[in-house]
């Protein structure tokens, strides 16, 4: 399988367009750093955090508060988009109450950003964050990829085109989850970036020769039991079953510059001025947090020199699409289409 | 105590303790009065009330025997949703509210489609069955409630924030679940099996996939395709019931998985 490097350095710096947002901020790059290098946090902060995985980034504020006896954090909890509303009614009314937005989402950062809501983070802060993550007014905290898991002992890498609008067109029997939302996030993007046309007619290919699953652990599994080849699914199911079954007959594979291998991402803005809520964020963009993220959570680490979770190709050589990802909210024109195709 | 009692005020407990950390804007037809947080001084209350549903049911009964010509089903709807005794069991023990609609429905059905009378006074038994336990079951909690050990019913949404307390959740949920279909909003409890799914358990699956891969892809099954598709076939509250009886086993499995995973997890820094 061909894989174009991509954003190496400053010289892909023409593409950093092509990430969510498109605007990149800083060119500059840092190494990321120790929480042991970290102001401590004093005074009263308010976090609206989106649901995520579980209670790990629970655990992460918990030893945020245990490090900083002085900090009095408040936190709400609920959807990333319904908090993202919320903070845009909020700021539109005149009223703050929040002091920073997590989101799991970039989708909902989108809407706070775009809300004029958002204040501008330090050069110094950004620059820890990898080529194309870097903007002015969010930080991406963590990231996740699409990728085609494989069954290992029924294909041969070299089977699996490295475009994905050509496995309408192969002979592989494939799994999918159409009711799956990640699934349709997935194919949301292909909407906007080949076209309802070409959707239409991949789903039609696909349907042909698939092997319908309710969700993308069910995808993977049904992989690794040679029940079907290859599969769409997020990168972190075929990781986490690899981590209880290191032997599972299961490998990721990787597109080239399509919906195929679209990364997302978590993310943080700050809504209040001044050095607490920016500090804040520094801890997420630790060292620790971001190892800690990465081993737990199986979640992409978006700083300078953590460890991709094990069994993930490294991010610098992954080509994912030229897309805004605030676009992947406008899911109703894609469910009208896997409708009409009948895959819904 | 017998162990249907044991197992009843278990339940009453977990229940209750749970529901406070559930979400408030699920809750009852009508607005949640203080007095769900007072049981004790309103259980005579509650007394007189089961009383006075069961003979107003059995006059909706009577008048069907009669072969009352003026005689509208509804109006049992309108009884049961007048009582505070309503949101009294329904914040403290959800499957025997369930119970209370089911049998509801299954007097007013049996009466809709001309039933033979004495099928009709099987389901009021059943019906009046599941209001004196459920009466039974808030005593029991006004007991708990009287020595501290109930937390305050919330009215404003609260998330669990630990893996087992999400798991908590759903099993509350899941009764929820039940409940909206015996009161006839299947699609009020479609949408809670979603949301349920999308705002729970997805947040807690990563950790359980390395444990026990099979068990979560049983349960997404079971999100996804099976009780949806109970609830869709519109099978009955026994059939729905006992998906998401097979479903709270295997979640009770998954909450052991959960605590083990976080006793093995190392610090953050």
């Amino acid at each position: 399988m061909q894989r174009r490097l991509f954003l190496q350095g400053l010289a892909a710096a023409g593409a950093l367009g092509s990430l969510p947002f498109g605007f990149a901020h800083a060119l500059t790059q840092a190494a990321s750093v120790s929480v042991e290098s970290l102001p401590k946090l004093e005074g009263d902060l308010t976090l609206y955090l989106g649901r995520g995985e579980g209670g790990l980034y629970e655990n992460v504020l918990d030893a945020i508060k245990k490090r900083n006896p002085k900090l009095n954090l408040q936190i709400r909890r609920g959807g990333s988009a319904a908090l993202a509303n919320t903070i845009v009614a909020e700021t539109k009314a005149g009223v703050k109450r929040a002091d920073l937005f997590w989101a799991v989402d970039t989708g909902s950062i989108g809407m706070v950003t775009d809300s004029g809501a958002a204040k501008p983070l330090p050069v110094e802060l950004t620059a820890q964050l990898k080529p194309g993550f870097q903007y002015e007014r969010w930080s991406p905290v963590t990231g996740r990829v699409r990728t085609l898991p494989y069954n290992t002992e029924r294909v041969n890498p070299a089977q699996i085109p490295d475009n994905v609008m050509a496995l309408a067109d192969s002979d592989l029997k494939i799994g999918w989850a159409p009711a799956y939302s990640s699934f349709q996030s997935f194919v949301t993007a292909m909407r906007i970036l080949e076209g309802e046309k070409a959707t239409r007619s991949w789903l039609k290919g696909i349907n042909r020769n698939a092997k319908k699953y309710a969700g993308e652990l069910g995808v993977v599994m049904g992989v690794e039991r040679g029940e079907v080849d290859i599969g769409f699914a997020n990168h972190y199911y075929t990781l986490r079953l690899k981590s209880g079954k290191p032997d599972a007959n299961v490998a990721l594979a990787y597109t080239n510059n399509d919906a195929g291998c679209l990364v997302n991402a978590s993310g943080i803005v700050a809504l209040s001025e001044g050095d607490l809520p920016v500090n804040f964020i520094r801890y997420l963009l630790t060292h620790e947090v971001q190892s800690y993220l990465a081993r737990e959570a199986y979640e992409i680490p978006l700083v300078n020199d953590v460890a991709q979770p094990q069994g993930l190709a490294d991010l610098s050589t992954l080509s994912p699409p030229k897309l805004d990802l605030r676009k992947l909210a406008d899911l109703r024109p894609t469910l009208n289409l896997m409708r009409d195709v009948g895959v819904l | 105590m017998t162990t249907t009692l044991k197992r009843m005020s278990a339940l009453v407990l977990a229940s209750t303790m749970t529901l406070a950390l559930a979400s408030g804007n699920a809750l009852a037809n009508g607005a949640i009065g203080d007095h769900v947080n007072n049981l004790q001084a309103h259980i005579s209350e509650y007394t007189e009330e089961v009383h006075w549903l069961e003979e107003k049911f059995g006059s909706v009964v009577n008048a069907y025997e009669a072969k009352d010509k003026s005689l509208s089903t509804d109006v049992m709807i309108e009884y049961w949703e007048e009582v505070d005794f309503h949101s009294a069991i329904e914040t403290q023990y959800v499957p025997i509210y369930a119970s209370i609609w089911q049998g509801i429905y299954g007097v007013k059905t049996a009466i809709d489609n001309g039933k033979p009378v004495s099928d009709v006074r099987d389901e009021q038994r059943k019906l009046n069955h599941a209001l004196w336990q459920a009466l039974g079951a808030v005593k029991l909690a006004s007991q708990y409630q009287k020595k501290g050990m109930l937390a305050k019913v919330q009215t404003t949404e609260v998330e669990p924030t630990t893996g087992p307390a999400v798991i908590d959740d759903i099993k509350t949920r899941l009764d929820r679940v039940v409940a909206k279909y015996a009161e006839q909003l299947h699609e009020v409890a479609t949408t809670l099996v979603h949301d349920t799914y999308l705002q729970r358990f997805e947040g807690v699956e990563g950790d359980l996939i390395a444990k026990d891969a099979q068990l979560v892809e049983d349960l997404e099954k079971d999100f996804n395709v099976t009780l949806p598709q109970a609830i869709e076939k519109d099978a009955g509250v026994d059939s729905v019931r006992n998906v998401v009886e097979a479903m709270q086993a295997k979640l009770d499995k998954a909450r052991t998985l959960l605590v083990e995973a976080e006793k093995g997890r190392k610090d953050v820094f």
